[in-house]
Formats: structure tokens, C-alpha cells, sequence
């Protein structure tokens, strides 16, 4: 039986949701009804049957029903086609516009990772500098600690000297064996270390620190000169810690004596001074050579 | 298949092929499906009494796989009337396809043999006590009085011959019998339900009619012939208001027309392979009261992959369109959340730009 059909979106589809569902009960259960009337019709092929069916009207009738499913099959994939080609239509028009979509997305994603890369790259600068600042800060709190150190370590030597601890030791001695204690400490590290305007003027400290005590010592000027022998006499008496002239040799070991003469005759008890030492010398005299020889000779580069 | 509608069960008559409907009710209940009314014509009545008793369709179809166990080792057919070969003859006619034929030569033979051919309406070839014992034990009346309303196609019997001469008419092409008539068996009254069914199973001759409020009924795959309007009783259903019905063959090729019927969604269950087991002159008959195991389980298997054949495909159909309306559906609602989401990265795009200048 056929009826005009109906539009998908028509209003009684809204109303009647069931008639989508017979339209397809039609459609797939037709082909079975179609397969049975068909099959029935093929065994029937004899004469008598074919009489029969034909006088009886079955023939006509079966064959009635096996159109009418089939009519009914090719208008029902024709409405389901045009259904489902309208469903694509739809996905193909959703597809593209979240295609667009998706471009628009990409492009808003360039600008925030430009964005991003910019970002980081300021804040890398910005992380650079900082950490070039501290590097120099730290440098800097180093250098003063350094410095601290150095100028703690001056002191030191110099307030034992003060103090009498060097007092077994002969006057070019004691300034040598202070000259070494620095050496040997935060003082002399700095000096190896460093060059130049500060480690210059420490040495001079070191110097007329130096210069300072031997006129204490000796009771005289700066300026004022001594006969040798006065200066490398080692003080005699009981107080005097014994080995001490030992260790100030052993100290003095690693200057070769014709480069470091003062240093050499300071540490070692000679009898004939080398002929670069002077016979006669006074307290700047001895406190500079001293202080060259033992931190700017080749010893201590 | 989800149940949005009223669903309604067609069980058409064709004797011992009821096995197929055990098949059909199993496929039904491995699908899901619930069914709401019953209507039955001759062993589809009886079948149909079965199904409307038990809870659901699941015990169902165990009670009527147990009851057609029993059908096959205990055949229900029981000889009441002494006519001897005659007897084959009959049931022959009552195969309906070489109707005519088949009483001719049963007359023929009678007058021959000199044994008297029965024409009174009371006089059965065969004795419908075995169907009543097998009733009593699978029907559970009180039970039937709260289950599923079930109708049963009935025909008002003008006597066992002349109710074969208007088949054997109407098969000829050349007057339709009267239509049956449909009762709806929970109406009646108890005593009667069971009448009911059986009236409806009482093939002209072989059985005898039976009195139902007072009136004898017949076969009720007798009326509306050429259309099976009897055999195939729809109409009820569409009465209770069903909108979906699921109606079973037992014939190859039925030309119960669907068409018939264009304001309801009509799920058929044709068999997809023949249905007939003998062929040849006495094929139909031997068909139809051929309660042997081999066979019926054989109809309980074709009935059951038929239904799943052609009630899956129709689900599998439905259940993509409904995936496809869901699909779009689900496109739609996230459609309508493009816009937010637009204008939300657009600003939020504004206000880096304006940073950047």
C-alpha cells in the first residue's frame, strides 16, 4: 500500500517518534517476507501448481507481496539514504567548521607560545643578569672575606712577634720566620693569588710592619744601620727554645741561596756572609729584601 | 529492543509446525523482548495459554519446551472413531491444501468399503483427551486469570463437512469463508477458558467443536482464508491497543498480508528455510499432526534462529539508526557550547595582546 510520504522533519515525526522506527521495521523485516513469497514462488513452478496458483489468484497475490516490500525496500533506502546523506552533509559542515575552529585555535596557540618563547627568553635575561650580580656579589664577599683573612693573619703574625714568641730567633730571623708564617698562611695565598694595586700595598704593610718591630727590637730608626752580625746573632740564654735555629734552616730549604742571599743568611748561621749581603744594613733594608725575596722571587711564582 | 510500546504476540495455527513457535518464544527471550498481549488461532491458542500463565516469557519458554517434550514422546492424536485407513484420508482434508481432493476419496472410499462416512457435527475422528490432559498440566487456569490478556481465533462451526467444503471453496479462489471470530479467553468464565482453547484447536473433523457461551466453534484458522485473517489473528491486538506486534508463520509462504494492517509496526517471523518436513501428496498432513521428536525439535531450532535472524536484523537496523539520531544529537549539544568557549579564548587573547602592547 502506498502513502505520500513523509517529510523528516514534518511535525507528526516530532509527535509520532515510533513511525522512524516502523519505517525501518518495514524496510529490514520486507526483506525477509520478500525472501519467504519468493522462495515458495520458485518451488511452485510445476505445471499443476502454476494452474492452480493462477486460477486461484495465489500466484497474483504472492506476487503482489513480493513487490510490495520491494517497492517498499527501494522508497525506504531511498528515505534512509537521503537521511543519512543529510546526517553527512551535517558531519561534513561540523568536520570543516571544527576545522576552522581548530585553525583559529592554532593560530591563538602561535601567538601564546611566541608569547611563551618571549616570556622565557626575558626571564632567562633576566635570570642571567641576576645570577652574573650575585657571581659578582659573591665574588666580592669572598674577596672581603679574603681580605679579612689576610689582614687577621697580618695581625697575628705581627702581635706574636710583638708578643716575644720569635724571640729565640736572631732579628733577620724573626722577621724571616714572620715573613714565612704569612706565607704559609691566608697572606701568602692572597699574594699567590693575586697581583696588582691591594696585594702591593699588603706586602707593604707586611713590610713596615716588619720594619716597625725590628725597631722596636733593636730599639733604633728605620734608617738607622747595623753590622751584620748583629742582625744574625741569635739571642743566647736559657729562654731560648732550643731547635729553633733548625727549624728556621728548615723553613729556608726551598730558597736556593744565590737568589734568596738575605734569606739564606737570615735562616742559616753563617760564618762568611755571601758577597751580595751587605756587611752593614739597616732595618728597611733587611724588611724589604726580606719581603721580596720571599714572596716575589721565582720561589713563589 | 527497548520497550517503548505495547507489543503484541501473534501465534498462528499449522498443528504440530507449533513447535517452531517454542523456538520463537526461546529467540524472543534470548533478544530481550517482553510482550504484552497474546493471540492465538488452533495450536497457537494452545501455545498462547501456555505463555499467558507462566510470570514472564522466560519461564515461558521453559514450560513450553517441557510441554512439547511431552508432545513428542506422547503423542496428543488418539483415534476415537473406528474408520481405519479412512482415517489418514481424513487428516489428509484436514491439511486444507489437498482439501477437496483428499474428502472426495475419503467419501469415495467409505461408499466403497460400505462403512458409513460421518456428517454429524458431534462425530471426531480423533479424541481431543490427551490436548485436555496436557492443558491440565500446563495451564494453569488461575494463574492464566492474572497473566498476559490473551485472545484466541475461534470459528463458528456450520458442521465438520460443510466447514471443509468452504475451505475447500475458498482455496479454490472462488468465496471466502466467514472471518473467525477472536474471544478474549480471560473474559470468560473459567469453566469456559479452557473450551476456549480448545475450540480453537479443533480441526474440522479430526476434532469436535465446542461450545463456547453457547455457541459451537470451530478451528480458528478456518475463517478469512485466502487473507489467514483466522489463522493469523492480529486484529485483537490492534483492539488492546498494541502498536508494535510480532507475528509468527507456521506455513511457508503466508500470504497474511502486512499491508493489511498499515497503521501498526508489524515485526514478521517467517521461516527462512522451509518449514515443511514431508513433501509429496501427504506431506501437509503428515506435517501437521506430526508430533515426533526428530521433528519437533527440529521447529523449535528453526523457530529460534528465524527470530533471531529477522527480529536481530531489525534491531541491529534500529539500534544504528538510534546511534546515528544519538550522534547527531550529541553534535548539536556540543555545537551549542562552541560559542562560550569561543568568546572565552578570545578574550582571554584580548587581554594578552593589550599586554603586549
Amino acid at each position: 500500500m502506498n502513502y505520500p510520504a513523509i517529510p523528516k522533519d514534518a511535525e507528526i515525526c516530532r509527535v509520532l517518534t515510533c513511525l522512524h522506527q516502523k519505517f525501518i521495521v518495514d524496510f529490514a523485516n520486507g526483506i525477509d517476507v520478500a525472501r519467504d513469497h519468493q522462495r515458495v514462488q520458485r518451488e511452485r513452478s510445476g505445471f499443476y501448481a502454476r494452474l492452480r496458483d493462477g486460477l486461484s489468484g495465489k500466484g497474483a497475490r504472492r506476487q503482489a507481496e513480493i513487490n510490495a516490500p520491494l517497492i517498499d525496500g527501494v522508497e525506504a533506502s531511498l528515505h534512509w539514504l537521503t537521511e543519512l546523506t543529510e546526517s553527512l552533509a551535517h558531519s561534513h559542515l561540523a568536520i570543516a567548521r571544527v576545522n576552522e575552529r581548530v585553525n583559529s585555535i592554532k593560530q591563538e596557540m602561535a601567538t601564546l607560545a611566541n608569547y611563551s618563547f618571549e616570556t622565557r627568553q626575558g626571564l632567562q635575561e633576566v635570570a642571567q643578569r641576576l645570577n652574573n650580580r650575585c657571581d659578582k656579589i659573591e665574588e666580592e664577599v669572598a674577596r672581603i672575606d679574603f681580605v679579612q683573612r689576610v689582614q687577621r693573619n697580618l695581625s697575628a703574625v705581627f702581635a706574636r712577634w710583638e708578643g716575644g714568641r720569635f724571640e729565640s730567633l736572631s732579628p733577620a730571623g724573626r722577621c724571616f720566620a714572620a715573613l714565612e708564617e704569612l706565607r704559609w698562611g691566608d697572606f701568602g695565598d692572597y699574594c699567590r693569588i693575586h697581583t696588582g694595586q691591594e696585594r702591593q700595598q699588603f706586602l707593604q704593610e707586611a713590610t713596615n710592619r716588619a720594619i716597625a718591630q725590628l725597631k722596636r727590637d733593636l730599639q733604633s730608626t728605620a734608617s738607622e744601620r747595623f753590622g751584620a752580625t748583629l742582625w744574625l746573632k741569635p739571642p743566647a740564654g736559657e729562654s731560648t727554645l732550643p731547635n729553633a735555629a733548625e727549624a728556621l734552616a728548615y723553613l729556608a730549604e726551598e730558597y736556593p741561596p744565590q737568589q734568596n742571599p738575605f734569606v739564606f743568611v737570615s735562616a742559616h748561621a753563617v760564618e762568611q756572609l755571601p758577597l751580595h749581603v751587605p756587611r752593614i744594613m739597616s732595618a728597611t733594608r733587611l724588611s724589604e729584601t726580606l719581603v721580596e725575596e720571599v714572596f716575589t722571587r721565582d720561589i713563589y711564582a | 529492543m527497548r520497550k517503548v510500546a505495547k507489543v503484541g504476540l501473534v501465534l498462528s495455527g499449522g498443528g504440530a509446525k507449533g513447535a517452531y513457535q517454542v523456538g520463537v518464544v526461546k529467540g524472543l527471550v534470548a533478544l530481550g523482548i517482553e510482550v504484552d498481549v497474546i493471540a492465538g488461532a488452533s495450536i497457537g491458542a494452545l501455545n498462547g495459554g501456555v505463555i499467558a500463565c507462566a510470570g514472564s516469557l522466560t519461564q515461558a519458554a521453559g514450560r513450553l519446551e517441557a510441554l512439547w517434550e511431552t508432545l513428542a514422546e506422547e503423542t496428543p492424536i488418539s483415534v476415537e472413531n473406528p474408520l481405519g485407513a479412512l482415517s489418514y484420508l481424513v487428516l489428509l482434508s484436514a491439511s486444507g491444501l489437498k482439501m477437496k481432493m483428499a474428502l472426495l476419496l475419503a467419501q469415495r472410499a467409505a461408499q466403497l468399503a460400505g462403512i458409513p462416512f460421518p456428517v454429524d457435527n458431534e462425530i471426531s475422528i480423533l479424541s481431543d483427551k490427551p490436548l485436555q490432559r496436557l492443558l491440565s498440566a500446563y495451564l494453569d487456569v488461575n494463574a492464566l486469570e492474572r497473566g498476559l490478556p490473551l485472545h484466541v481465533s475461534v470459528f463458528m462451526s456450520s458442521g465438520g463437512f460443510l466447514d471443509i467444503a468452504q475451505i475447500a471453496v475458498a482455496e479454490a479462489g472462488l468465496l471466502e469463508t466467514p472471518d473467525s471470530q477472536f474471544l478474549h479467553v480471560q473474559s470468560l468464565p473459567l469453566s469456559e477458558q479452557k473450551n476456549a482453547l480448545l475450540a480453537s484447536a479443533a480441526l474440522p473433523l479430526l476434532y469436535q467443536p465446542r461450545k463456547v457461551n453457547g455457541k459451537l466453534y470451530a478451528d480458528g484458522g478456518q475463517g478469512g482464508w485466502s487473507r489467514a485473517q483466522g489463522n493469523t489473528p492480529i486484529t485483537p491486538l490492534l483492539h488492546s491497543g498494541c502498536d508494535t506486534v510480532i507475528v509468527t508463520h507456521l506455513s511457508d509462504g503466508s500470504l497474511w498480508s502486512r499491508y493489511d494492517y498499515p497503521h501498526t509496526t508489524i515485526i514478521e517471523i517467517r521461516p527462512q528455510t522451509p518449514i515443511a518436513r514431508d513433501s509429496g501428496f501427504l506431506g501437509g498432513p503428515k506435517d501437521l499432526l506430526g508430533f515426533d521428536t526428530r521433528k519437533i525439535r527440529s521447529w523449535i531450532d528453526q523457530g529460534y534462529h528465524d527470530t533471531l535472524h529477522s527480529v536481530g536484523r531489525i534491531m541491529n537496523s534500529l539500534q544504528a539508526y538510534s546511534h546515528l539520531q544519538a550522534a547527531e544529537q550529541a553534535r548539536m549539544n556540543s555545537e551549542a557550547q562552541d560559542a562560550d568557549a569561543d568568546a572565552a579564548l578570545s578574550s582571554a587573547m584580548s587581554r594578552l595582546r593589550s599586554l603586549e602592547n
